[in-house]
């Protein structure tokens, strides 16, 4: 992500347009430009790369562009390290110990490096030049600091994380976002749900599987004034949407108006055929082992039920569910399939106490036999769901003779 | 059976579940669909719970993580009796509220007294990486037997004491807002910003103290400490403690000429800036006309290259070779006196700690390396310390007797805060510090200067600024001549002692002249801010000097 000085939109009417660069030729030079000086630089200071991006930078006018290229080049592909012969902080207390003896003046200085460098070459037995002694005092500074590494992508790598950016910019001003999941295969919304929890963001659910949801984000206390203190959140949460297959969304976007000091409310949107690409990995499709190789066996059983991979969300009060399986059959019935494998106690409570909640119908869950349910506090006997218990594989037969 | 109403903590608010009979707690509640229970501000605890025990209402209270601790002082003083005075107020108002005493006056052992009388889990929250360390080790050695815990620097403890800076515990306070009964908020101006004033509104502390010597801010927001903290309950100011808690002073403008090339380039950059300012009718002098020429340096190629060289203009101004010179016959004069140097910029910092070989902080400085840097000034082991902003706030080094500024930046603020290092008394009887203003002759800079100084113009000697009244331009022309420097250093000093003061003195212009005596020694400046209006500090923006 960008920080908030090289983001770039224009206003048309109320709409926000975030700047994107088209993948073209021009830009991929420009990207290319850049990716080089970069690789120019390996092995040298973070200082001289920084003056070689501003002598690109020139007197031209597109120097936001560059400087956020070069942005997201430099905190996602590079490594800087200290390197020295010696400890810098070592040798800055020695030096100034030393120096502080003495008026401090350009001949002062000499003398001090010289006698430091003389100290250490004894100590260490080896030769240690006054040149060391004055390049390794900063080496640990940030301008001082290596090039080692530099892992280097492509131009159109680059131009589409800076695209990316540039949209989730818009949402650090965002006190809220409506999000219209419509319902799709694979949805991918797990991944979705994970982050939502990670970024201790808020979601409220409602809608079912056959219209899609509406899922508001914001934060525990959204509810008392709007607040832009989940905004970094909502923006960390775009990425991992981009890999549900369809979506749109609207944020409500808290601005202040610096001439008159008041606070104006905009609306953003953004949909699913945004063509930003994410970077965030797709997540496993399978929690399981136990899921994977049980949805293989259903593909080889000839059936009319059709399997469908994580498409429902339950809503339930400040939460959601998400089964693991859909099973819909042409004449319209359906189930949802939830697989209860190996887990902590807890875990165990509030999975039930979901389900119970969740006021289902036509829940199916399979349980493993293994589980010491009665140890962990569960009572089967007031659960709405059809179950099924397996001992290593769920075997989708088992599954069928509760559902035909 | 119904169930017992329980409030429980929730990343920063309250859950007040299944609704309690009685109504009190309905002032407080707002209903929440998405989690359908009651949810109440994290602020409004102490509130909502008098409420409920007044009407007798039996609940469960999940949300408190807060508990007593023993707190036996190895530290013990005798208080002055503003920090008597101060304790009892506090408490007098239900140990909520903001107490105002100024740099010096002994605030944090106030703070200690307070944590002594409410022995309870205690967040501390500090501005800069410096005061965290500075608080950590008095409370070290106040409270040996204690829990003591740092969050920010990279350290991430979660303590019975806890000190933190505000933009650590502003990351964190969803998580810590229920865990510490009392707040107490040091220089608590930093706290009324949209991004730090959720320290204390997510937060469900009783017991809050805020301390400032300045808590007045141009943005008009300190009437939300009220709310944040409480109201003012005790307020000193310099002159009521003069010459008990604070030094004398002395401050002398030294100004430096650029060398000719020096010159030469900066006049030809300030004549492409200029000349683009004139074409594009843009005028510096306010707010706005700033921000047109940062969005037209983005537009057009004639803009980016006045930007550029306003830049280059400006670093001359600060950096010059001219500074470094008088830096070094500075320090040469006061050896081994302990010196403080300021810079605005860091390049500046590293430059001369390199060239001369003086210990350095910023804020890229390690955090314990900077902890032992300040120790062994203040022991003695070294004698000088170059550092750009770190060092602006409530650091405590007693030791410095000198101070020199090599470069100003406008902010009235800094300008006494900095002044405030120097002030302290420390242990030393009539310590006489000096304060050392070097700036470039007939730059931009130089009017930055002045303007802080409440004159008009640079050359505009004892100009007393119109309205607000600084008073004293009258002694303005006793001013002794210019000191002289030997050798060749092309020095021009400030209109010697009695001007200098005067320097200081006009700072505040709205101050009251009646005292004009308490005015000259003894004076603390960082009071004054506190008199002066806010009106007129907007009308002198920084812009210019970014």
């Amino acid at each position: 992500m960008l920080p908030t000085e090289l983001l770039s939109h224009r206003q048309n009417g109320e709409e926000i347009i975030p700047k994107r660069l088209k993948i073209d030729d021009k830009n991929q030079a420009l990207a290319t430009e850049l990716i080089n000086c970069f690789q120019a630089a390996m092995g040298k200071t973070q200082g001289v790369l920084e003056r070689q991006l501003l002598d690109l930078e020139g007197d031209a006018t597109d120097y936001r562009v560059k400087r956020g290229l070069a942005y997201i080049i430099k905190s996602n592909f590079c490594t800087f390290e200290v390197v020295s012969p010696l400890e810098p902080p070592m040798l800055r207390e020695r030096v100034f110990t030393l120096a502080a003896r003495s008026v401090p003046s350009k001949e002062s200085t000499q003398v001090t490096l010289t006698q430091v460098a003389d100290q250490l070459s004894q100590e260490l037995e080896r030769e240690v030049l006054l040149e060391q002694v004055r390049d390794g005092l900063y080496a640990d500074l940030t301008e001082n600091k290596i090039l080692t590494d530099f892992n280097a992508p492509t131009p159109v790598d680059i131009l589409n994380r800076y695209n990316l950016s540039q949209v989730q910019g818009i949402f650090y001003k965002a006190s809220q976002l409506i999000l219209n999941a419509h319902r799709n295969v694979p949805g991918e919304y797990k991944l979705l749900f994970r982050y939502l929890k990670l970024f201790q963001l808020m979601a409220y659910i409602e809608g079912d599987a056959d219209h899609g949801f509406t899922i508001t984000v914001d934060g525990p206390t959204s509810l008392f004034n709007p607040s832009t203190r989940y905004g970094l959140a909502i923006a960390k949460l775009i990425p991992a949407l981009l890999h549900v297959t369809k979506w749109s969304l609207s944020a409500t976007l808290q601005t202040r108006d610096v001439y008159t000091n008041t606070w104006k409310t905009g609306r953003f949107t953004l949909n699913s055929e945004c063509g930003l690409v994410s970077h965030y990995s797709k997540g496993k499709p399978y929690d399981s082992m136990l899921e994977a190789s049980f949805a293989d066996k259903w593909d080889a059983l000839k059936t009319d039920w059709t399997l469908e991979r994580e498409v429902d969300l339950l809503p339930i009060p400040g939460s959601v569910m998400i089964p693991d399986f859909r099973l819909v059959h042409p004449d319209g019935r359906s189930f949802l399939l939830e697989i209860v494998g190996y887990w902590r106690p807890e875990y165990l409570q509030k999975k039930f106490s979901q389900v119970r909640r969740s006021g289902c119908d036509n829940l199916i869950l399979a349980i493993s036999e293994r589980l010491n349910l009665e140890k962990a506090g569960v009572k089967l006997n007031n659960v709405p769901a059809r179950i099924v218990w397996f001992k290593d594989k769920l075997l989708p037969k088992a599954v069928l003779t509760v559902i035909d | 059976m119904a169930r017992t109403p329980t409030l429980t903590f929730d990343r920063g608010t309250l859950i007040l579940h299944p609704p309690p009979r009685g109504k009190a707690w309905m002032d407080y509640a707002t209903w929440d669909d998405r989690v359908e229970k009651f949810r109440i501000p994290a602020i409004r605890y102490r509130s909502l719970v008098e409420a409920l025990q007044a009407e007798d209402v039996y609940f469960i209270d999940e949300a408190k993580e807060f508990y007593p601790v023993d707190l036996v002082p190895s530290l013990e003083m005798e208080p002055y009796p503003h920090q008597s005075e101060a304790l009892a107020a506090w408490k007098l108002a239900g140990r909520q509220g903001v107490v105002v005493l100024p740099t010096a006056a002994g605030k944090t052992y106030l703070a200690q007294m307070a944590m002594q009388s409410t022995p309870r889990t205690t967040l501390i929250v500090v501005p800069t990486l410096d005061l965290m360390h500075q608080w950590y080790a008095h409370l070290e050695a106040a409270f040996p037997d204690a829990e003591v815990g740092l969050l920010g620097g990279g350290s991430r403890d979660r303590t019975a004491i806890l000190v933190a800076t505000y933009d650590s515990a502003a990351i964190h306070a969803e998580t810590l807002g229920n865990l510490y009964a009392l707040i107490i908020f040091d220089e608590c101006h930093h706290l009324p910003t949209d991004f730090g004033r959720v320290i204390a509104e997510y937060a469900i502390a009783p017991y809050r103290l805020g301390l400032s010597a300045t808590p007045e801010r141009t943005d008009g927001k300190h009437a939300d400490l009220n709310i944040l903290i409480g109201p003012e309950v005790y307020r000193k100011r310099a002159e009521d403690l003069a010459g008990k808690a604070l030094a004398e002073h002395e401050i002398i403008q030294i100004k430096v000429k650029l060398s000719q090339l020096e010159r030469e380039r900066y006049n030809e950059l300030i004549q492409t800036r200029n000349d683009f300012l004139r074409q594009s009718k843009i005028s510096l002098g306010s707010i706005q006309g700033w921000q047109m020429f940062v969005q037209m340096s983005a537009r057009s190629q004639a803009g980016r290259r006045a930007m550029l060289a306003h830049r280059e203009a400006k670093e001359i101004a600060l950096g010059t070779d001219g500074k470094l010179r008088i830096l070094a016959d500075l320090l040469a004069e006061h050896f081994p006196a302990r010196i403080l140097i300021f810079t605005a910029d860091n390049a500046t910092v590293y430059s001369i700690s390199q060239q001369l070989l003086i210990p350095a902080i910023t804020h890229q400085t390690p955090v314990k390396e900077r902890h032992e840097i300040l120790t062994k000034f203040r022991e003695g082991e070294y004698n000088t310390l170059v550092a750009s902003h770190v060092l602006n706030e409530g650091v405590d080094v007693p030791a410095a007797s000198v101070a020199i500024i090599l470069s100003g930046t406008g902010s009235t603020r800094e300008y006494i805060q900095r002044l405030g290092r120097v002030l302290r008394k420390g242990n030393i009887e009539n310590k006489q510090a000096i304060l050392y203003e070097v700036v470039a002759e007939d730059t931009s800079e130089e009017r930055t200067s002045a303007r802080r100084r409440g004159e008009k113009r640079a050359g505009g000697a004892g100009e007393a600024e119109g309205a607000g009244g600084a008073g004293d331009a009258g002694e303005a022309g006793e001013a002794g001549g210019e000191r002289k420097k030997p050798g060749n250093l092309q020095v021009v000093y400030g209109r010697g002692k009695g001007r200098s003061d005067k320097a200081a003195e006009q700072l505040e212009i709205n101050y009251s002249t009646q005292n004009k005596k308490s005015q000259i020694k003894n004076s603390d400046v960082t009071d004054r801010v506190t008199e002066s209006s806010p009106k007129r500090r907007r009308n002198h923006p920084k812009e210019t000097e970014d």
